[in-house]
């Protein structure tokens, strides 16, 4: 479409706004991070140091771990959470009885302060008096008896992201959503040829939501890239800095008055993320926007 | 014509009455206070009376608006952004940790020419005290609560253990510990959460045991810090099975039930053996100084203390509301409501005051062995000097209790942290 010489003024000026809220909020703020990620910048003060805060960074343990961590919590939420979340979404579109109450008591979490949920679990998984041990000990589970799920090595990042799955709801709403829009013809085509529920779900349903699947992969992955909340009120990146991720760990350095090094980390973050989503986006192209 | 008049005057005189009333109204001085003294907290009821008293007697001219901060290291992590972007709330607490940060800033007020020209600063606070805090001339905060930590323990359960007295070396402690293990109880209170509180105030003790008062001038080289750790890593294995990853609330309940035998906190704490602990608990606590290391550097008796909050104001550009902020602030250290805040709280106070002689017992104990103490040593996090190295203590101290690092280890990993 050619855009007339008279039109391209008035374009602007309709598009002028966003563009400037975007540099003002977005771009100028990335330059700022960027710039100030080669300085020891203290809130007070700051000086250039070259690549100082960059390798000084990747020679830190418990920043790597913060990165494979995070990448951890990527793939959980990419392999399991939206897996599962189809797999709901799917037994929900069939609309059997009570579907409702289930959709609703999934989105529950969505609606109720992370935070709260966060120091719910927290005292569900605590070693004394936690809930979890005292099911497992009732069921015959005696080892878990005083196991200290977020304060254990082995356990706590998986205590996390087993936690982190009653999130399913959200992604597994914006499924459902879709399959109420695929027409009943194909269903009815399918019933006439004798096909189960199953092949149905397997051969018309999965295929017509195949695009919402990988916007809920991409969703699930932005969403863990920065993930906070959960960590820092359950564990604070501990014990041994075995379930830190790097939004904890920026927010530490910036709470130390490290503010060119936590930048430097933002810096690294967004790199990652941008890698990550490019790398998403070729990888899931041809079948999200067909 | 008539009617014309009267419109116009009755115009005027509901505008000027108006404008007369914005102008009462705007008069009022309002002073933000985001403070940690509320809720659970030990101070909160009196430092309320004490801001509704100044509010009722500063009626129309300063108001003192508190703003809950309920989580003190939030709080802290809060004020720590705030110094960086210079956005410093009117009034505030701030800690030893942030003093230095505070002063660099340059937004805070000086309070230096206050104390100049008036006398009820240098009357309340003991010789010295003001001017050690002074940095390059200026006075940039008020010390205000003190605090020592010594060992508060339940003589109930130390007595079914077989103990009378409180040990005081650590062998005889972790002899102690075994014989309150077999009763059924656990020994000690420990955590790591957060700024890993409680069990940071154990290996300051440890420390100063080890290395003396002075341990931190020579720094994280010094075998003192391992020592420390090798004392930590067997308080870990007499504590509660939730103690890694446990809040300071997680680990005071423990003591508060009586499932723990033996716990350390401030004097602040006095109060909530008996508005939260199990009926009785006051009656059962006795205090004592820590264990000493054999062979080490500390004398007995040391204790472990130091400045706790200080109160500071942000910079104002308004002669008058620095005037009302002042005034809010002697009002805070008067002899008269420091010793009110002491009474009900527990909480020991820079500023000079007539205590009750009904003083709580718990508070009377630990003045007496304060007093008789050969040192007060600094706690880890306020002689460390370096927020970094605090930061990252409570991930050293949980690797050391998973057996992730040993004790050389978790000195390595404070060393890394700066």
């Amino acid at each position: 479409m050619q855009i007339k010489k008279d039109e391209v003024v008035w374009l602007l000026l309709f598009i002028a706004p966003a563009i400037i809220l975007f540099f003002l909020f977005f771009i100028i703020p990335i330059l700022f991070l960027f710039v100030t990620s080669f300085t020891n910048w203290d809130g007070i003060s700051a000086e250039f140091v070259g690549l100082e805060n960059y390798t000084k960074l990747f020679n830190k343990k418990s920043f790597v771990r913060a990165i494979t961590n995070n990448l951890y919590w990527c793939l959980t939420a990419a392999l399991i959470t939206v897996p599962l979340a189809l797999i709901i979404a799917l037994l929900l579109a069939h609309r059997s009885r009570g579907w409702k109450v289930f959709r609703t008591v999934l989105f529950i979490p969505q609606v109720v302060s992370s935070a709260a949920i966060a120091m719910l679990w927290a005292a569900m998984f605590n070693a004394e008096y936690g809930l979890v041990n005292f099911l497992l000990d009732y069921i015959g589970f005696s080892d878990y008896k005083n196991h200290n799920w977020l304060g254990n090595i082995r356990t706590a990042n998986a205590a996390l992201i087993g936690f982190s799955l009653c999130y399913v709801g959200y992604f597994m709403v914006i499924m459902l959503a879709k399959t109420a829009g695929i027409s009943e013809d194909y269903y009815d085509a399918a019933n006439i040829d004798g096909a189960s529920q199953f092949q149905k779900d397997l051969h018309i349903t999965a295929p017509l939501i195949k695009s919402t699947f990988f916007l809920c992969i991409i969703l699930a992955v932005i969403f863990n890239l920065r993930q906070f909340e959960y960590v820092y009120l359950m564990t604070a990146g501990g014990p041994a800095n075995k379930t830190q991720v790097l939004v904890v760990y920026i927010w530490n350095e910036l709470s130390v008055q490290r503010l060119g090094r936590g930048n430097a980390a933002g810096v690294i973050m967004i790199a990652i993320g941008a890698i990550l989503l490019l790398s998403l986006r070729k990888l899931l192209k041809s079948e999200t926007y067909n | 014509m008539i009617k014309s008049i009267l419109k116009l005057f009755s115009v005027v005189f509901i505008s000027t009455s108006l404008t007369v009333i914005s102008t009462v109204a705007s008069a009022e001085i309002t002073i933000n206070w985001p403070s940690i003294w509320v809720g659970k907290d030990s101070k909160s009821t009196v430092i309320s009376e004490l801001v509704d008293e100044f509010n009722s007697a500063n009626s129309g001219s300063i108001k003192v608006v508190i703003e809950e901060q309920t989580d003190y290291d939030i709080y802290a992590q809060k004020l720590t952004a705030q110094i960086s972007t210079g956005d410093l709330p009117d009034i505030f607490t701030v800690g030893a940790d942030l003093l230095s940060i505070l002063h660099r800033s340059g937004k805070a007020m000086d309070l230096a020419p206050h104390v100049a020209s008036d006398s009820h600063w240098n009357n309340v606070y003991p010789e010295g005290a003001l001017e050690s805090n002074m940095m390059g001339g200026q006075l940039t905060n008020l010390p205000y609560e003190l605090f020592v930590t010594p060992v508060t323990y339940n003589k109930k359960l130390l007595k079914a253990a077989g103990y009378d007295e409180f040990p005081a070396t650590y062998d005889e402690f972790f002899k102690m510990c075994e014989a309150v293990t077999a009763t059924g109880k656990v020994c000690t209170s420990q955590m790591t959460a957060k700024n890993a509180w409680t069990s940071m105030l154990w290996f300051s003790q440890a420390l100063a045991s080890a290395g003396g008062p002075n341990v931190y001038e020579r720094g994280l080289d010094d075998p003192a810090f391992v020592k420390a750790f090798e004392v930590m890593e067997k308080m870990y294995q007499y504590t509660t099975s939730d103690a890694v990853g446990a809040d300071a609330g997680v680990s005071g309940g423990h003591f508060l039930n009586e499932r723990t035998a033996v716990f350390m906190n401030g004097p602040w704490f006095i109060a909530r053996y008996t508005s939260d602990g199990i009926p009785g608990l006051h009656e059962n606590i006795g205090v004592a100084p820590a264990p000493m290391l054999t062979g080490g550097e500390g004398a007995p008796g040391g204790y472990v203390g130091g400045k706790q909050s200080s109160l500071a104001a942000g910079k104002q550009s308004d002669p008058a509301k620095e005037e009302a902020v002042v005034k809010f602030l002697k009002w805070l250290t008067t002899p008269e409501n420091v010793a009110r805040l002491s009474y009900s709280s527990g909480a020991m106070f820079i500023v000079k005051a007539d205590l009750p002689s009904d003083m709580d017992r718990l508070f009377i104990e630990m003045n007496e062995q304060k007093g008789n103490a050969p040192y007060v040593a600094k706690t880890f996090m306020n002689g460390m000097g370096s927020l970094p190295i605090v930061s990252e203590f409570p991930q050293a101290l949980s690797a050391l209790a998973l057996g992730e690092v040993t004790p050389e280890g978790a000195v390595e990993m404070l060393k890394d942290a700066e």
